[in-house]
């Protein structure tokens, strides 16, 4: 979760905690109960918009039996899980799905051993799941440079945080080596990642993502035939050691944005998505 | 100040500003109070939801309907040289130029140092340009509708020629040569529709914007051309840019599957229903 998401919680949070704050206006009994209730709703209703939004949103929308229109022709279903296109009394139905949506990538990450052989296995794994696919579908990935100088700052920042937990661990009475050994290795990660970048390297972000199309007579053909390429490409995927989550909500409706635009910049881009660190 | 922050800074105070005129109007019936309360949580749900929502809460409380509108333009449509898509995103136009990456290798044919220097290659092509780009390996079922055809009527000549030589009395050798060849053109027939036949495709897209169209191509075209150098560079092969027709393969989703394979596909669905059921 980033920090955007918990400034636009905190703000809001302001509401249900001034209703707490100020019980006695509501006179007392059954009133300030039903006053407690709301601020509880409220509150509840602000974590889960900013921690599981993917769930909650579908859920009204559902709820509700609400589309989106994106563009002409084209639908949002109420379970925002999938695009529908109609043509001529045929559904195109398109589904998105990620492992890791907007993970960061770095090359400091990957110098553990048996690098080489993962990259070898990984030609063969894809050759191996394209193969094992019998319906159209196309993976992505979308990648975009980010500003060195930000990137050093954050990781000087996540250094110096982790060498303030360093000491804390050290002067704690009873020390456990285990959990100075992580912090250790986590400290190491961060160096060469500085070093790296120190070294010339470019930092990137990337977003892998599978998209998928089903066609049916009906809506609801087109969407469990959908439903069942995404099972079959999560299958096929698995030897990739890879775990792939379908996308609902807000990040479907931008992902099929990017079928026609794509962001101009790491920002457009960042903005759109919770970061998976 | 963004649009985003501005709606939300709007909603957020229009909450806070209910709730606390609700709690200071001492005269104010607990009735009428919490009617007042529910409105100002209503805004800061709202306030939180622009984070992510912004784009749905003008159409949502415009149209006042389940089948919301956001756009109601078609999604893109070509330049008039036919070498990129546009689309009008606020008051800017944005231009997508696709490149086609000749790749027709396989981890088949590798050795284990070959799949390691092609891995490398990937790598270095996924960091190469600083701008947003997306590289995309798709795999779409193959048009067959021609190569049908042609199948289907040299079957039909076939027929016709054992028809007219069996009714003019033609010698049996003849007759048994004209049918052979028609079960023959009819065999292929069946096989050809039987398997699904796929084409792979590996290609980049970026994206521009600008406030006039020409301006939004130019700078798009000048993305693609620095794309494709890169790919030029780590792969040693030439890439193109995709124009005309051929762009439709990779937005529309009913050039994925073509119409004939669809049909195909859903006799077969029937006949298999047919069987079960």
């Amino acid at each position: 979760m980033d920090e955007e998401a918990i400034m636009y919680l905190v703000f809001c949070a302001i509401v249900p905690v001034l209703i707490i704050a100020n019980l006695g206006a509501f006179g007392g009994g059954i009133w300030s109960v039903l006053a407690v209730l709301l601020a509880a709703l409220n509150l509840t209703f602000l974590v889960a918009m900013t921690f599981a939004d993917f769930f909650v949103f579908p859920l009204i929308t559902g709820m509700l039996g609400i589309t989106f229109q994106p563009f002409k022709d084209y639908k949002i279903t109420k379970g925002q899980d999938a695009v529908i296109k109609n043509i001529n009394g045929l559904y195109y139905a398109t589904g998105f799905v990620t492992s890791n949506l907007f993970a960061f990538v770095f090359k400091a990450e990957q110098t553990e051993e048996g690098l080489e052989m993962k990259q070898v296995q990984a030609i063969d794994a894809w050759e191996k799941m394209v193969m094992s696919v019998k319906f159209a579908f196309k993976f992505h990935v979308l990648s975009v440079a980010r500003d060195v100088q930000i990137v050093r700052d954050e990781l000087e920042g996540k250094r110096s945080y982790q060498e303030f937990e360093m000491s804390k661990a050290l002067q704690a009475k009873n020390s456990n080596e285990v959990i100075i050994g992580g912090i250790q290795r986590k400290i190491n990660v961060i160096q060469a990642q500085i070093d790296n970048i120190g070294g010339g390297e470019k930092p990137m972000a990337s977003l892998m993502y599978f998209e998928t199309t089903a066609v049916g007579v009906s809506e609801k053909s087109a969407l469990d035939a959908l439903a069942a390429q995404v099972k079959q490409l999560q299958v096929a995927a698995s030897g990739m050691n890879t775990q792939l989550t379908r996308i609902v909500g807000r990040e479907l409706y931008i992902l099929f944005r990017y079928s026609f635009m794509l962001p101009v910049d790491f920002n457009e881009m960042h903005s759109n998505f919770d970061v998976e660190q | 100040m963004d649009n985003r922050l501005f709606m939300f800074l709007g909603f957020f105070a229009t909450g806070v500003a209910i709730v606390v005129i609700t709690v200071g109007i001492s005269s104010l019936l607990p009735v009428y109070k919490i009617i007042f309360l529910i409105i100002g949580i209503f805004f800061s749900c709202l306030a939180l939801s622009v984070r992510g929502y912004s784009y749905l809460i003008t159409p949502v409380f415009r149209q006042r309907k389940r089948d919301i509108v956001i756009s109601n333009e078609d999604a893109f449509w070509i330049s008039s040289a036919g070498d990129a898509i546009l689309t009008k995103d606020g008051g800017e136009y944005v231009s997508t130029v696709f490149v086609r990456i000749p790749l027709y290798r396989s981890g088949t044919e590798m050795t284990d140092e070959e799949k390691l220097n092609f891995s490398t290659q990937l790598t270095k092509l996924v960091s190469a340009s600083e701008l947003p780009v997306r590289y995309t390996s798709q795999i779409y079922i193959m048009n067959k509708d021609n190569y049908i055809n042609t199948i289907r009527s040299n079957a039909s000549a076939a027929q016709l020629e054992e028809s007219s030589l069996t009714s003019t009395g033609a010698p049996e050798s003849a007759v048994h040569r004209a049918r052979g060849k028609a079960s023959m053109w009819q065999t292929m027939l069946d096989n050809v529709r039987k398997t699904t036949s796929l084409e792979m495709v590996t290609y980049a897209m970026v994206s521009a914007r600008g406030d006039q169209e020409y301006e939004a191509l130019s700078t798009a075209q000048q993305r693609a051309r620095e794309v494709m150098s890169g790919i030029a560079a780590v792969f040693g092969v030439q890439p193109s840019v995709i124009t005309g027709q051929d762009i439709l393969k990779f937005v529309e989703p009913e050039y994925l599957i073509p119409y004939s394979t669809t049909t195909e596909q859903m006799a077969q669905q029937m006949n298999e229903g047919d069987l079960n059921g």
